[in-house]
């Protein structure tokens, strides 16, 4: 059972960082890579705020979940929106060269040095013989208090509408006169925004290390792949699943396996669910050839 | 040898696009497959090709079933098909396209391309002659070394046909073979199909909406109309039924002027 | 630093990720398969060379010692095994989930890798490993053995690599990328196709390996990270996707780009400015190349064009080719 609540715990976590991720791919019709790096990047901003500038951990996230939002705006602008009438595939690749590029200057910046967050775990509570620290829970807490407050954006305000019509058919919201450009900011300034806290919830519960963004960019994959890239609900069943099930294997197979076990499911969900991929493209191809 | 449709059916999604469906097209004459847009003429077309099998009934060709066989499995028993928008293999020359088109697969492994194996070594000299007669034929050898994605709209119908013709066809399933292609072309395209026929056995299923094309090559005419079959016979008499014609004029005017 | 043998260490480095980016380009390239999962295969033809090699002192759970030319043809099988285990399930899936699953694959390998420590030593690694002509050749010499031993594996890679992509067996899987349904429909055995493209691939990579870790010297699962596939794949896009020459070209400018600039002598109290420079030019030369130029150097259109494909007929030495009949 306590690994059940550790696996929620990542599991709320991850649903963060995948609904950002999601988000992008939904909006923007591409796989963006570089966002783990975002998660990577938020980890160290928050450790560099809080560990070496003293300042108050909830402070410290506010300022990196927001300066890190408009950060990602800015990096659209530059490194997408040029690349962007060249289709999918250019932009995943170029997500790639972001994603380098990110990951060396969080090297130049940061070091190779592992960091912590001074110890905010707070004290143990114990239900009904689980235990789960202060800060464990505030970490929920905050995750599904966003997604809320996501939820309802998107649902009652214009802005989220229009993202959302975006997000079904982007032809026909330009058509509608959605103003494409504000849409697309704050698409970025969430999706950047969600990547940076999620990594900034991860450094609090473990280490800061300039491979976060590398080993978190399969398993936000596979959260994202799992909940089929679509519904809000189903990204955060994905996240808590994937979470749980990473944190319960451990339960019987050495906890090396851990991300093992997320790439197993990855894996077996594409093959033997692929969403009907198969059988819809075949139709098209030869409705369209 | 014949294609014969018995009771085939395919849906989606509760939608009926082909409702029992069942004829005869002789393998060696030429059919016409006409009907108003959204008549089930292209979904008929997926359906014995086999990249949309029916959920019910049975196609077979020469009397094997081909109903639940994969696209390429029907291909190599002779039925060849060619698509309504002429996309084709974008990157690759004319010439390229032709020579693809009439590659035995036993060519084309790792080990044959490493020159590993010494099967069908002279297959590509042969190729190449008929690529070159086809082509000069429907008017094409100027362009065999211009890219697909280079030629325009009727060029590219064109290379659809002169493409299926490379691979050996035993019947071809020709989809709006005409649309698009200059009137010129069209004359040159219907005595090759006729041709082809009378000479070789080599026999066609046509889909197209220039009826004067058609009726003036088709032996035997069948008009599918929301799914179902409404009327088969020679052009002439199909030409002169009255409730073909009613369902025909309401969406395609001025092409029922018949032979 | 400037000295020759430098230059030799990246003349050889290029030399090796050139005919990693070639064989990658026969099945990215030409088959359309966007595979992120080259450093799984690597890793297995390399763990595949080193155990099969391996002396009794590393105390490892399987160690036939081998010796390292009947263990170099063995790890290139493994690995076309490895690869045949990969795609006979993912090539059932669309290009971004097929990019997916190779990427899971390639990680899944390497967490094998570091899991399995009785069979590999997991991140401990495996230190000096065993080099073809190492006892007659020393130290500084021994660069120049290397050099040819790299140069001759990339001239091999282009033969085969520029062989496959003239012949009917290329030309198919250039057709079936760019229209599946047309092939399908002219009686192409599409997936199969693409299934020995990928196994191909896979035993060409695995050939590769035995050559980056006389390069390398020392091997640990930190290797084949997915930074190494983004590494190929970088050099291919410079080069030009689809082109023959292209992953040479590309491999040459990103190596001796990268490594020329990690020249520049840089404060010891910025270290870690060095060794980020590597991952920051990779990361703009793509970003670079995708947004100006992004056919790159050469383009498959020169490679297969008119005048191109035929012209590259009339160099083949085999005499089976029609060249003579081809007209063009």
């Amino acid at each position: 059972m306590q690994n059940v609540v550790f696996g929620i715990v990542t599991g709320s976590i991850l649903a963060v960082a995948t609904l950002g991720f999601a988000l992008v791919r939904q909006t923007e019709n591409f796989l963006n890579i570089a966002h783990a790096q975002m998660m990577a990047l938020g980890a160290f901003v928050g450790v560099v705020l809080v560990d070496t500038y003293g300042m108050n951990i909830f402070a410290a996230g506010a300022i990196t979940v927001v300066g890190l939002g408009a950060l990602g705006v800015v990096l659209a602008a530059v490194f997408f929106a040029p690349v962007r009438h060249q289709g999918g595939t250019v932009l995943l690749f170029t997500s790639i060269g972001l994603a380098l590029m990110m990951y060396a200057a969080i090297l130049a910046l940061f070091g190779t040095q592992a960091r912590f967050y001074p110890d905010v775990s707070g004290s143990l509570h114990r239900i009904g013989g689980i235990g789960i620290a202060t800060n464990e829970l505030v970490i929920i807490g905050l995750a599904f208090g966003s997604i809320a407050a996501l939820q309802l954006f998107l649902n009652s305000t214009g802005l989220g509408r229009a993202i959302r019509s975006v997000a079904s058919n982007d032809d026909l919201a330009r058509v509608r006169g959605v103003p494409v450009r504000t849409v697309s900011h704050t698409i970025w300034f969430i999706s950047s925004a969600f990547g940076a806290m999620a990594g900034v919830m991860l450094g609090v519960l473990g280490s800061v290390n300039t491979e976060i963004g590398w080993h978190n960019i399969l398993i936000v994959l596979a959260a994202a792949v799992l909940g089929g890239l679509r519904s809000i609900t189903g990204v955060i069943l994905a996240g808590l699943l994937l979470g749980i099930m990473m944190d319960v294997s451990a339960l019987f197979i050495p906890t090396a396996y851990r991300p093992v076990v997320a790439f197993g499911v990855l894996v077996a969900v594409l093959i033997l669910r692929p969403e009907g991929i198969l059988s819809i493209q075949r139709r098209k191809d030869a409705v369209a050839a | 040898m014949e294609l014969v449709l018995d009771a085939v059916r395919k849906t989606f999604g509760g939608v009926v696009a082909v409702d029992d469906v069942s004829a005869v097209m002789p393998q060696d004459q030429i059919t016409a497959l006409i009907g108003p847009n959204g008549a089930g003429k292209t979904t008929l077309f997926n359906a014995i090709t086999g990249f949309d099998p029916p959920d019910r009934g049975s196609i077979t060709f020469g009397g094997r079933r081909i109903d639940s066989l994969p696209p390429w499995r029907v291909a190599e028993m002779g039925l060849i098909r060619t698509f309504q928008t002429p996309v084709g293999f974008t990157t690759l020359t004319v010439r390229e396209s032709m020579l693809a088109a009439a590659t035995p697969h036993f060519v084309e492994t790792p080990l044959g391309a490493l020159g590993l194996t010494r099967r069908g070594r002279g297959h590509e000299r042969v190729a190449e002659g008929r690529a070159d007669e086809i082509t000069a034929e429907l008017g094409l050898a100027d362009l065999l070394d211009v890219r697909t994605d280079e030629l325009s709209a009727g060029d590219r119908k064109l290379l659809e046909f002169a493409r299926s013709l490379m691979a050996e066809p035993k019947m071809l399933l020709l989809d709006e073979p005409a649309a698009a292609v200059a009137p010129a072309n069209i004359g040159r395209l219907s005595q090759l199909v006729r041709r082809l026929c009378d000479e070789r056995g080599l026999g066609s299923l046509i889909i197209d909406h220039n009826l004067s094309f058609l009726m003036q090559i088709a032996d035997e005419v069948h008009v599918l109309d929301r799914g179902g079959l409404l009327a088969s016979g020679p052009p002439a008499e199909i030409a002169a039924d009255p409730e073909v014609m009613r369902v025909y004029l309401g969406t395609d005017g001025a092409g029922g002027d018949g032979p | 630093m400037t000295n020759p043998i430098f230059w030799v260490g990246v003349l050889t480095l290029a030399l090796i990720y050139a005919s990693l980016a070639m064989a990658l380009n026969v099945e990215s390239g030409w088959g359309g398969m966007w595979d992120l999962g080259i450093a799984g295969l690597l890793a297995s033809g390399s763990y595949c060379y080193v155990i099969l090699t391996a002396g009794p002192d590393l105390d490892m759970r399987f160690a036939p010692g081998l010796s390292m030319w009947v263990a170099w043809p063995l790890a290139a099988l493994f690995t076309g095994l490895v690869a045949f285990a990969i795609g006979a399930p993912a090539l059932r899936l669309r290009r971004e989930y097929f990019l997916i699953t190779t990427l899971a694959f390639a990680e899944i390998i390497r967490q094998l890798v570091v899991i399995q420590a009785d069979f590999t030593r997991g991140t401990v690694g495996i230190p000096n490993i065993n080099r073809p002509f190492d006892s007659f050749v020393s130290g500084r010499e021994y660069n120049y053995v290397l050099l040819a031993i790299a140069a001759a594996a990339a001239a091999v890679m282009y033969l085969v690599t520029r062989q496959i992509g003239v012949s009917p067996f290329g030309r198919t899987l250039r057709a079936a990328r760019d229209n599946e349904a047309v092939a399908l429909a002219l009686g192409k055995r599409v997936n199969r196709m693409r299934i020995q493209t990928f196994v191909l691939a896979g035993v060409l990579i695995g050939a590769t390996a035995p050559v980056y870790l006389f390069y390398i010297r020392a091997i640990s699962p930190q290797l084949f990270a997915p930074g190494i596939t983004f590494t190929v794949w970088t050099a291919l896009v410079i080069g030009g996707i689809g082109s023959i020459r292209g992953g040479l070209a590309g491999a040459f400018v990103l190596i001796v780009f990268t490594e020329a600039v990690g020249l520049i002598e840089v404060d010891p109290a910025h270290i870690n400015i060095l060794v980020a420079i590597e991952p920051f030019l990779v990361g703009l030369l793509l970003v670079l190349v995708l947004r100006f130029r992004p056919d790159g150097l050469f383009s498959e259109r020169t490679a297969f064009g008119a005048g191109g494909r035929s012209n590259s007929r009339a160099r083949d030495p085999r005499p089976a080719e029609p060249a003579a009949t081809s007209g063009g």
